[in-house]
């Protein structure tokens, strides 16, 4: 008689797999870094790939600082079903976030309770069918990035988001590095609150363009810094987030690629 | 319902790891925590209903309860689910059956006050362990 040990018996990595069938991209939005606008990108993008026709989920697995309930100003609680828990469909987007159930209050977890929690969120969310799943994913290099990068499969790909200044490009560097060396596929290096372009970093390093360019990868382009940016996203108001010049960019640089 | 959900995850599990060892199923365990806050006759029910006609239907299972241990990081307090009973509101408690970490917002330590605490046992659903015969 032998017996199969716990660690090999974590059921809701299976459940994530199953779930992520019937998603035909998963792309990660990760910077390593906070404040340089993943939340932003990933719920601007999630809507323009759905306004173009997508099916589109978005999971935010940002669980100390979750924003996309907020961007998209919903507080619906996902329905409980045999196939575990659909989420709310929100302007277009099948919306996913810890905060639709903690509702604003303080999330005080350890590193361990964080990754348990986006680790249940994606065993328990039956996206259904979708053309694309964004992560819009937490700004360290732990637990969280692991786990997705591992149970991802083929269908993952990474977009690295990163500002012009040399503390935004040093992290997006080691970003990259753990994304290489796990063999996972990158899409490219997304300059956001751009003043330069992407050829150099704001001070001595790195710019995001030399970047992409030492890992091999795609330079997307560079975003400028936009206050409407700001302002729509104060008014909690997708439609009006997407008639930036931030979304027009956005929509150049990756929306489209993502479209071909 | 989305306990179904996790008691089909449980059943693949079972029968990936059958595969991956290339043994009969003899029985498998099934620990359900506290803060999950399952009816358990339910759980039991769907692992009987789901398994029938599958080459799982005649293992034995075992169903564990598995109480609840959070510990207070901040006075080391130890306490359990119900020792809350009155500090969460139905809805909350309703939020802690869908994602059991969220006990950290809804409650806290109900010596300090602390909302800084670990939860040791007793979070959700899980598979203990799957005996093979040799």
């Amino acid at each position: 008689m032998t017996t199969e040990t716990p660690e090999n018996l974590n059921f809701r990595l299976g459940m994530i797999r199953r779930h992520l069938k019937g998603v035909g991209r998963v792309v990660l939005v990760l910077s390593g870094k906070g404040g340089v606008g993943k939340s932003v990108i990933s719920a601007a993008l999630a809507a323009q790939l759905a306004g173009a026709g997508k099916r589109v989920g978005l999971i935010d697995a940002d669980v100390y600082g979750p924003s996309a309930a907020l961007l998209f100003n919903s507080n619906s609680l996902p329905e409980e079903n045999e196939g575990g828990l659909t989420p709310p469909m929100v302007d277009g987007v099948n919306l996913m976030s810890v905060d639709l159930f903690a509702s604003g209050r303080p999330i005080p977890l350890t590193g361990h309770g964080a990754s348990q929690v986006v680790l249940e969120l994606l065993a328990l969310t039956d996206w259904g069918k979708l053309d694309f799943l964004i992560v819009d994913m937490p700004p360290a290099t732990g637990d969280i990035m692991l786990t997705l990068t591992s149970v991802g499969g083929n269908q993952l790909e990474a977009i690295v988001v990163t500002m012009p200044d040399v503390l935004s490009t040093s992290v997006a560097h080691r970003v990259l590095e753990l994304l290489h060396s796990g063999g996972t596929p990158t899409m490219g290096v997304l300059e956001n609150m751009s003043r330069s372009s992407g050829r150099r970093s704001v001070g001595k390093g790195r710019g995001p363009r030399a970047l992409a360019k030492e890992f091999d990868v795609k330079f997307l382009g560079a975003i400028p810094y936009d206050p409407k940016v700001a302002e729509a996203v104060n008014e909690q108001d997708i439609g009006a987030l997407l008639s930036t010049g931030f979304a027009k960019e956005l929509r150049r640089s990756v929306a489209s690629r993502l479209l071909q | 319902m989305h306990e179904l959900s996790l008691v089909n995850g449980i059943l693949q599990a079972v029968e990936e790891t059958a595969k991956e060892n290339g043994g009969n199923v003899k029985s498998f365990k099934v620990g359900v925590g506290e803060l999950a806050q399952f009816d358990l006759r339910i759980v039991r029910q769907l692992l009987e209903d789901t398994r029938r006609g599958t080459p799982l239907q005649d293992v034995e299972v075992a169903i564990e309860v598995e109480q609840s241990k959070m510990r207070c990081m901040s006075c080391g307090n130890e306490w359990n689910f119900r020792q809350l009973s009155g500090q969460m509101s139905e809805e909350e408690k309703e939020m802690v059956h869908f994602l059991p970490e969220l006990l950290n917002s809804f409650a806290k330590c109900p010596s300090c006050s602390g909302s800084f605490f670990e939860i040791e046992s007793g979070r959700s659903v899980r598979l203990i362990e799957v005996v093979f015969d040799d």
